[in-house]
């Protein structure tokens, strides 16, 4: 009986447009949230942040990033690892430059810099459509990677060439550096993950939102009822890279604390992240959600059903896996190729009739 | 019903007189490469009039109304909209003046629901900047709700309360096309153009549309300029009708005597051009 709506009137607009019209499923959401910011940090040891929680919010973020480009405006963007390699050495260059700065400050100018660098990246998509445009931002991807590799001001001369964040500290409790407690990063990203979702939420509901969705439905149409598409897929592009922009930041400094580019923010991350977006749901907030945790928990959980449950040699275990991942991707798609989200959505239209279905 | 739909965010009163001029073309004409689409073709549209454009297959009717909103950009000509004068514009430039089209191929916005589209509609009108909407707080949320409400009565006025959420794309043709004219009314246009409103529709779908365009004329007092192909609708519609063929006028004048014009008979009826 999680799922109810009978009784449920809305008298006036804003009731009707809220995120969450529904009574139960509202009260659902809350209990979910409270549990995730009230419980959960008392339980969280270092295995489940480092390979489960902080992977699965860093990834939300930027599949929540890619969504609204991709999902929302209709522009298909190869260049994710590119946009979170931005944010991660804008990052990294802020702590190192303002060691004062608070945490939460640097990870959104991170952002900022990667919307700036985004919207530059964004312009050619007033000119080509599809898969030309996908082709364009795959030149980002591989034209920040190689200039984060060439110029050495990005990683400060390190003679590695890698970046490593330093310890830094919010209300005194390190959230960055090997000495953080899983509790306090997973907080501290859950926090950005939770307002940022909401941010997305709104920007979508609204003007906005609409001017992006109508641009992707029929950009002619569009630019006749007086959306200027100029402005649309700019502030897609700057919205879109400033999520992945944070979600690099995060990636970097909270979640690896040290990173090579290659290796760290290689066009297989901008992949991943669009199928997480195809196999959560194009144009759902949801969906950015589903996809991640599917491609995120899903490696784990297979490793461990498959290492510790029937103790099979761990190479053997990582190649059966990579099989079964990309096999329930395709199953996933034949089932719903309009993504998990979907699946949710008729999910509840069942519940309401369940047990009764006539 | 309120003369206005939305009476607060009423652009602006352009001071014209009904049956005042609304819109003048001059000497447009058109052409794409080597083929003319539209030449050398004059007409006006007086506030407050339903104007139908008429004409065989391919004779530059949709073009016109290409022209007129900005989407195509005349060679040679001038069009005067409320006093003032252009050739080259954007078509959101013509949509912020108050020029609202529906399309001959429903151009409905297939992913989003019949609410979102009619809202959409009101972009010209909708101000709020970016944060306000990202935080969903004071100005941008009284907005949306403001906007919210005079959606719903084109909503109420169309009659389409009961597919408010439905995702257009999963509509039947009819109801697209209701939809499609409320995403045009939501603009509070001045002039809102009609690109065969009444196509492909059975007879009882084109008496409730002929019902809907007149009394957006009658009701709000919107000008309306009509592309028709059905003639009882035009004739019975209209205030005045322009005739073209092959990319040049033919007729004007109340639909009588457009009835009556030897040059418009032959072009529907069929004589060798030569």
């Amino acid at each position: 009986m999680l799922y109810r709506e009978t009784g449920d009137f809305s008298s006036t607009y804003a009731a009707d447009q809220q995120t969450f019209p529904i009574r139960s499923e509202r009260y659902l959401f809350w209990t979910a949230m409270a549990f995730a910011f009230l419980v959960v940090p008392f339980l969280v040891n270092d295995y489940w942040e480092k390979s489960v929680l902080v992977p699965l919010l860093v990834w939300s973020m930027a599949a929540l990033g890619l969504n609204i480009l991709t999902g929302y405006c209709g522009q298909v963007s190869l260049g994710t690892g590119g946009f979170m390699a931005v944010g991660a050495y804008a990052c990294y260059k802020l702590m190192t430059a303002f060691p004062e700065m608070n945490m939460f400050i640097v990870v959104v100018l991170s952002g900022g810099v990667t919307a700036f660098v985004g919207m530059l990246f964004g312009l050619p998509s007033l000119r080509i459509k599809g898969f030309y445009l996908a082709v364009a931002t795959l030149a980002a991807q591989f034209f920040l990677v190689w200039i984060f590799n060439k110029v050495p001001w990005f990683y400060n001369n390190s003679a590695s060439g890698q970046i490593t964040a330093p310890e830094r500290t919010i209300f005194g409790v390190a959230v960055t550096g090997a000495s953080a407690p899983p509790w306090a990063t997973y907080l501290f990203c859950l926090t950005l993950v939770f307002v940022f979702a909401w941010v997305a939420r709104n920007l979508t509901r609204g003007q906005l939102g609409r001017s992006w969705m109508a641009i992707r439905d029929m950009d002619i149409a569009a630019e006749i009822i007086g959306v200027q598409p100029l402005k649309a897929k700019i502030s897609a592009f700057a919205v879109s890279s400033f999520y992945i922009g944070v979600a690099g930041a995060l990636y970097f400094s909270v979640w690896l604390g040290a990173a090579e580019p290659t290796e760290a923010f290689g066009i297989d991350k901008s992949f991943l992240v669009l199928f997480m977006v195809i196999i959560g749901g194009l144009g759902s907030i949801l969906g950015s959600f589903l996809g991640a945790a599917f491609l995120t928990l899903m490696p784990v959980l297979l490793k461990n059903v498959m290492v510790g449950g029937m103790s099979w040699p761990t190479d053997l275990a990582a190649h059966i896996e990579i099989m079964l991942v990309g096999g329930l991707i395709v199953f996933f798609l034949i089932v719903e190729p309009h993504g998990l989200a979907q699946l949710w959505r008729l999910l509840k239209e069942k519940l309401r009739l369940w047990p009764f279905p006539y | 019903m309120n003369q206005h739909i939305n009476p607060g965010s009423m652009r602006a009163d352009d001071g014209i007189e009904k049956g005042g001029m609304l819109l003048h073309v001059d000497n447009i004409s058109l052409s794409f490469g080597g083929v003319k689409a539209i030449s050398d073709i004059s007409f006006d549209i007086k506030k407050g009039e339903v104007r139908a454009i008429i004409g065989p297959n391919g004779a530059g009717k949709t073009s016109m109304l290409n022209v007129i909103n900005g989407f195509y950009h005349p060679q040679e000509g001038t069009i005067t909209f409320r006093g003032e004068k252009r050739r080259r514009m954007r078509p959101h430039r013509a949509a912020k003046q108050g020029i609202a089209r529906t399309f001959q191929n429903i151009a409905l916005f297939k992913g989003m629901s019949t609410l979102d589209n009619i809202m959409t509609g009101r972009m010209t009108l909708m101000h709020s900047n970016i944060l306000a909407q990202a935080l969903w707080v004071g100005p941008a949320r009284n907005e949306e709700l403001a906007h919210r409400e005079a959606v719903e009565r084109i909503i109420d006025f169309l009659e389409i309360e009961h597919i408010r959420k439905t995702p257009v794309g999963r509509l039947p043709y009819g109801l697209q096309k209701r939809v499609e004219l409320g995403r045009a009314l939501a603009a509070d246009p001045a002039l809102l153009l009609l690109d065969e409103p009444m196509a492909g529709m059975n007879l009882e779908e084109k008496e409730d549309m002929s019902r809907f365009v007149m009394d957006v004329n009658q009701q709000f007092g919107t000008t309306i300029a009509l592309i028709e192909h059905d003639m009882g609708v035009v004739m019975d519609l209209s205030d005045r009708v322009v005739v073209l063929d092959y990319g040049q006028k033919i007729g004007d004048g109340t639909p009588d005597e457009v009835r009556n014009n030897q040059k418009v008979i032959d072009a529907y009826l069929g004589v060798a051009h030569d």
